[in-house]
């Protein structure tokens, strides 16, 4: 049990916001490139900004290790709920944490596919882009397995001092609520259930990022809560 | 919302189940309230399609489904009222009466979208199918989380005398149960009724 | 005590029904004719009634802590009025 250990994982999701934040700015994702373009367009995208956009995908695939670091340092916690014996929704989130890294890495080398020879059949550059982006938004079900394990094992916290707050287990529920929608980019080119529309992309993303910084904010709480509980451990 | 409690009314003020189910529940009510919005506009940009449209729906498969929800979440508050003065069979055949009728809303749903598919009517088919299958689908989805949680209700008042914890529970679930409800309540009025 | 609460949970119920076979007739053509955008704009404001009842009877907001329904009370005022505003630009 070492608070500072603990304490670096913790402050990974910072280090994963940051950087990620950084990678879709360089790679100018934000706001996404629309299913709708033409290959022609897809491909001039790709064509005018090739160095910004290789440098910013690379920063996102840097920004994915810190997902399993994030998702390790939760599960330390979840399991002072669990104990050591049966800690089911401990290895639930930690597995479906380390997929979400997972989701980032994959989703970085489709994209730097299309960028990596920018001058390549347009239909071969959209196709690459298509897959990029497909593998970011319509995973969702690595994500929302994360959430509901943390948001169920901290609503099954019964000790008089809980490790969470009960709140951030309804929390963690509704966020896996707003992740579901990605699903439905398969169907739609336009509208708020594409892949740049308001469902699948600006609510997931908002809440996404928000997520990790909150939960970092929880977290170190928490761990700060067992080093003055336990002061041996630390 | 512990900081109100220094205001007047706090002596008789009570808080339904717990705070983090509220939590859940702006939250919830917030993103739907976002989707009423976007659909709203975007009908707005394409009146005649939608109107059009919306003559296709089983308006009375529409109200059935109203009748319905409104009963179950009655049924739900008969039940929470009945427990909390320990009246428990008559509170468990409430909730056994609402799961039914939840149960019921499944079933004409599935009719109901049965009816479209093979009129050739898909997700893909226009922008207002798009809608009425996402908006009816996202609040399906909840209706299956709220009958788990009405059959898991259903179940406590059988195992637990009813203190003053089994009554909050009842009350977080039932909340939910009243979400559903008034998602539904909008719904009906976005998709079926308004011209 | 619990008696007079529980009627008063059936009387909701029987307005909520009403109400709803209400809008449903504003919905096909009563009472506003050939006007039916004004009849659109009473089906949702019926609507929000609707739910400001279920809100305040159903879910106990009326005896809840006042913020927590004064919240609701402008949510449902102010989705209302999005809504119609919304609804207007098509008109």
């Amino acid at each position: 049990m070492n608070i500072r250990n603990q304490l670096i994982c913790a402050w990974s999701a910072m280090g994963f916001t940051a950087i990620c934040l950084a990678g879709f700015l360089f790679a100018n994702f934000i706001p996404p490139i629309s299913p709708n373009l033409s290959a022609e367009a897809v491909a001039a995208i790709y064509r005018e900004n090739a160095l910004s956009m290789r440098f910013g995908i690379l920063l996102i695939m840097s920004s994915a290790g810190f997902i399993c670091s994030f998702a390790a340092a939760l599960a330390m916690q979840m399991k002072r709920i669990e104990g050591d014996l049966v800690p089911v929704f401990t290895y639930a989130q930690l597995g479906a944490g380390c997929v979400t890294t997972l989701v980032f890495v994959f989703a970085s080398v489709f994209w730097t596919g299309a960028a990596f020879r920018p001058d390549h059949d347009p239909e071969l550059t959209r196709m690459l882009n298509d897959i990029g982006w497909i593998t970011l938004l319509m995973t969702f079900a690595p994500f929302i397995i994360q959430n509901i394990a943390l948001g169920l094992c901290i609503l099954s916290d019964t000790q008089a001092e809980p490790v969470f707050p009960r709140w951030v287990g309804y929390y963690n529920l509704w966020v896996a609520m707003l992740f579901v929608p990605g699903g439905l980019l398969t169907f739609f080119k336009t509208g708020p259930f594409a892949w740049d529309g308001l469902f699948v992309w600006w609510v997931p993303f908002a809440v996404f990022f928000t997520w990790y910084l909150a939960m970092c904010y929880i977290l170190l709480g928490a761990i700060q809560r067992q080093a003055q509980a336990e002061p041996a451990a630390a | 919302m512990s900081s109100t409690s220094a205001l007047p009314d706090s002596v008789e003020s009570h808080l339904p189940g717990e705070t983090g189910v509220w939590m859940f529940i702006i939250g919830d009510i917030l993103v739907f309230s976002l989707l009423f919005s976007v659909f709203v506009y975007d009908r707005s940009q394409e009146v005649a399609l939608f109107v059009e449209q919306q003559q296709l729906l089983n308006q009375t498969l529409g109200l059935l489904n109203t009748v319905l929800l409104l009963t179950s979440s009655w049924l739900v508050a008969l039940a929470v009222h009945g427990a909390r003065a320990g009246q428990l069979l008559r509170a468990r055949g409430c909730f056994g009466l609402a799961i039914l009728c939840g149960i019921g809303f499944v079933v004409v749903k599935y009719f109901e979208w049965g009816e479209k598919m093979a009129a050739d009517l898909t997700i893909e088919t226009n922008n207002f199918f798009m809608y009425y299958y996402l908006m009816t689908g996202i609040h399906l989805l909840h209706m299956m989380i709220g009958i788990g949680v009405l059959v898991f209700l259903w179940q406590s008042v059988r195992d637990t005398e009813c203190d003053a914890q089994g009554v909050g529970v009842l009350e977080s679930g039932a909340c939910f149960w009243h979400l559903v409800d008034i998602l539904w309540i909008a719904l009906f009025a976005l998709l079926y009724l308004m011209r | 005590m619990a008696v007079s609460l529980q009627s008063r949970v059936t009387g909701i119920w029987a307005g909520l029904i009403v109400a709803t076979g209400l809008s449903w007739q504003f919905g096909h053509g009563f009472g506003f004719g050939e006007k039916f955008h004004y009849a659109t704009a009473a089906i949702l404001i019926i609507t929000f009634v609707k739910i400001r009842f279920v809100f305040l009877d159903f879910m106990e907001l009326r005896t809840a802590p006042w913020l927590l329904r004064l919240a609701f009370e402008v949510w449902a005022v102010s989705v209302c009025v999005t809504l119609i505003g919304l609804y207007w630009l098509g008109v």
